[in-house]
């Protein structure tokens, strides 16, 4: 009784606090680039995502859900594909003019494991965003990726990890869908050290991302 | 004799026209003295019009046997005895004027003295005015033929006599009137009587004009919706078309694309650029529409600020009306008109 109590409470209390907000939410198709420690190690992939953004007042936040399937490129040597899911949360806060400051994490896994590097970082950054018409909305957005841990060891230099994005939205019936575009590519500079010296070991993804969305 | 006719012809038909107004001369006597002036037999108008005056005879008629023996009298160089024939007739008739041009020289110049040897008041006028009380006044002029302590009072209605105006004067007299009693407030609606009063020694003159005063509510603003000569500007406008769109689309993606060239790891080889390209590619397209779109209404500054001291305007002005219009409920709009009289002074 009082857990349906404390659950009704929240729904209402949640319910208040959405209505000065605004989400949406939708899936994607994504399809990728991926390469690690040279240029034979290369795949491309496809696969779905699902992306949730939200706003309210100042601050807004993304956070997107894709896996991907990579299979081994025709141009490396690469035999076996993997799987790569991965979590994006994005948290902003508008500055000024285009500008807000972005503060997030990844978490990208590979399966099977041994594969590709599953890897986590936090990442720091800033995005411009641009109205390029009336319900057109177009996004640069660049950062540093921080505290980099991969499954199979190493590290990246302060300024060896970083991420770009590109992002476009159009709204449609009356902003109730969003047709949706996102790129996003991230670089690790990694280098494992296995008694011998450092060893270049660098991590590359470019995904791209097309999709729909509710707006509500 | 001729010179004596002359002058006597002039006056035959001012003797003629005499009855201006409805009334006419009954008395016979009368008639057949003004019938020997106009054969110029003065001496047959002399005895015929003095029996006139002996007879019954009603205020016009005494009136004209008066003028009549004053004309007589200035047409046989009588200019005493005119004077004093004169003086009757300005009595029984103070508003009496000769017309200059239809009469005699002499007999002006005898109407004229007679008019200082008496005291009477003349030409009494009330203005026919609109105004709201307290803020306006009624006029009033007469005419007071020797100099004299002048009274004028309002009589009548629920007033009982209420002095107006105390001078010393002669000749032309112009007085404003507010219409206001001594407590400030204003004379109630009724009928009254303007009386003059003039005095000199144990002489006294008084002439009156009838006045209606009317009450009504007076005016109120009515509220603006706009001022005169200012008018609502659009508070959005359209920009003019541009290429900007278009611009900071290939910008965008010209940024992300060589940052994605740039920042690739060499030790792996060319970098991919399908992902980034399709996305890039689908905002410069979406750029190249919005640059061919109308674009949208942009708010505009200017405009709204104008607008917005705009309505400030008009409700300040508004508020100040609606002030106005309380205080004008509460006053009073006097309407003053005179009343045709019915008869002269004494």
């Amino acid at each position: 009784m009082k857990t349906a109590a404390c659950a009704a409470l929240l729904a209402v209390v949640a319910a208040h606090a959405l209505t000065a907000q605004h989400v949406s939410i939708g899936p994607q198709i994504a399809f990728g680039d991926y390469k690690e420690v040279s240029s034979e190690l290369h795949y491309r992939g496809t696969g779905i995502a699902a992306k949730a953004t939200l706003q309210w007042k100042k601050f807004s936040g993304d956070i997107v859900l894709s896996k991907l399937k990579y299979k081994p490129s025709s141009d490396g040597t690469a035999t076996k594909e993997f799987d790569a899911s991965e979590v994006d949360v994005r948290l902003r806060y508008y500055v000024t003019g285009p500008v807000s400051a972005e503060l997030g994490f990844i978490r990208r896994k590979a399966d099977p494991e041994l594969e590709a590097q599953s890897v986590g970082a936090v990442t720091i950054g800033a995005r411009m965003e641009y109205l390029l018409g009336p319900g057109v909305r177009m996004a640069l957005s660049g950062g540093l990726l921080f505290g980099s841990k991969f499954s199979g060891g190493g590290s990246t230099g302060a300024l060896g990890a970083l991420q770009l994005g590109l992002g476009l939205t159009v709204d449609a019936l009356r902003g109730r869908v969003q047709a949706t575009g996102d790129y996003g590519f991230q670089r690790f500079s990694r280098e494992t050290d296995d008694g011998s010296g450092a060893l270049p070991a660098p991590i590359q993804q470019s995904v791209g991302r097309i999709g729909l969305a509710v707006a509500f | 004799m001729t010179r004596r006719s002359t002058w006597l012809l002039a006056a035959v038909p001012l003797l003629a026209s005499l009855p201006l107004s409805a009334q006419t001369v009954q008395n016979p006597t009368l008639r057949r003295a003004q019938q020997a002036f106009e054969n110029l037999d003065y001496r047959q108008a002399l005895t015929v019009g003095q029996a006139a005056l002996r007879e019954r005879l009603t205020g016009f008629e005494r009136a004209r046997a008066y003028e009549l023996l004053g004309f007589t009298y200035s047409g046989m160089d009588s200019i005493l005895k005119a004077v004093d024939a004169f003086k009757q007739v300005v009595l029984i008739e103070p508003e009496r004027e000769l017309d200059p041009n239809r009469t005699s020289p002499k007999a002006l110049s005898a109407f004229q003295v007679a008019l200082t040897q008496i005291l009477v008041v003349r030409q009494l006028r009330v203005d026919s005015v609109e105004f709201v009380g307290g803020q306006g006044a009624v006029g009033i002029r007469y005419t007071v033929t020797q100099p004299s302590r002048v009274v004028t009072r309002i009589t009548g209605g629920s007033l009982g006599r209420v002095r107006i105006d105390s001078i010393v004067a002669n000749g032309q007299v112009n007085i404003r009137w507010p219409a206001r009693l001594p407590s400030g407030d204003p004379v109630p609606a009724g009928n009254y009587n303007v009386v003059v009063e003039a005095t000199v020694g144990q002489n006294s003159f008084s002439g009156s004009q009838p006045i209606r005063i009317a009450h009504g509510r007076v005016d109120t603003l009515p509220h603006l919706t706009s001022l005169p000569g200012y008018t609502y500007l659009p508070e959005t406008e359209v920009p003019p078309k541009s290429w900007k769109p278009m611009g900071l689309a290939l910008v965008y993606t010209g940024v992300a694309l060589a940052g994605t060239s740039a920042l690739s790891n060499g030790e792996l080889g060319s970098t991919s650029l399908r992902e980034g390209g399709a996305i890039g590619a689908g905002i410069v397209v979406a750029g190249f529409i919005m640059t061919l779109r109308k674009p949208a209404p942009q708010p505009a500054r200017g405009n709204i600020l104008y607008n917005q001291l705009l309505r400030e305007q008009i409700a300040r002005r508004n508020s100040e009306i609606a002030q106005e219009n309380t205080r004008r409920r509460q006053q009073v709009a006097l309407s003053v008109v005179p009343v045709p009289r019915t008869g002269g002074g004494r």
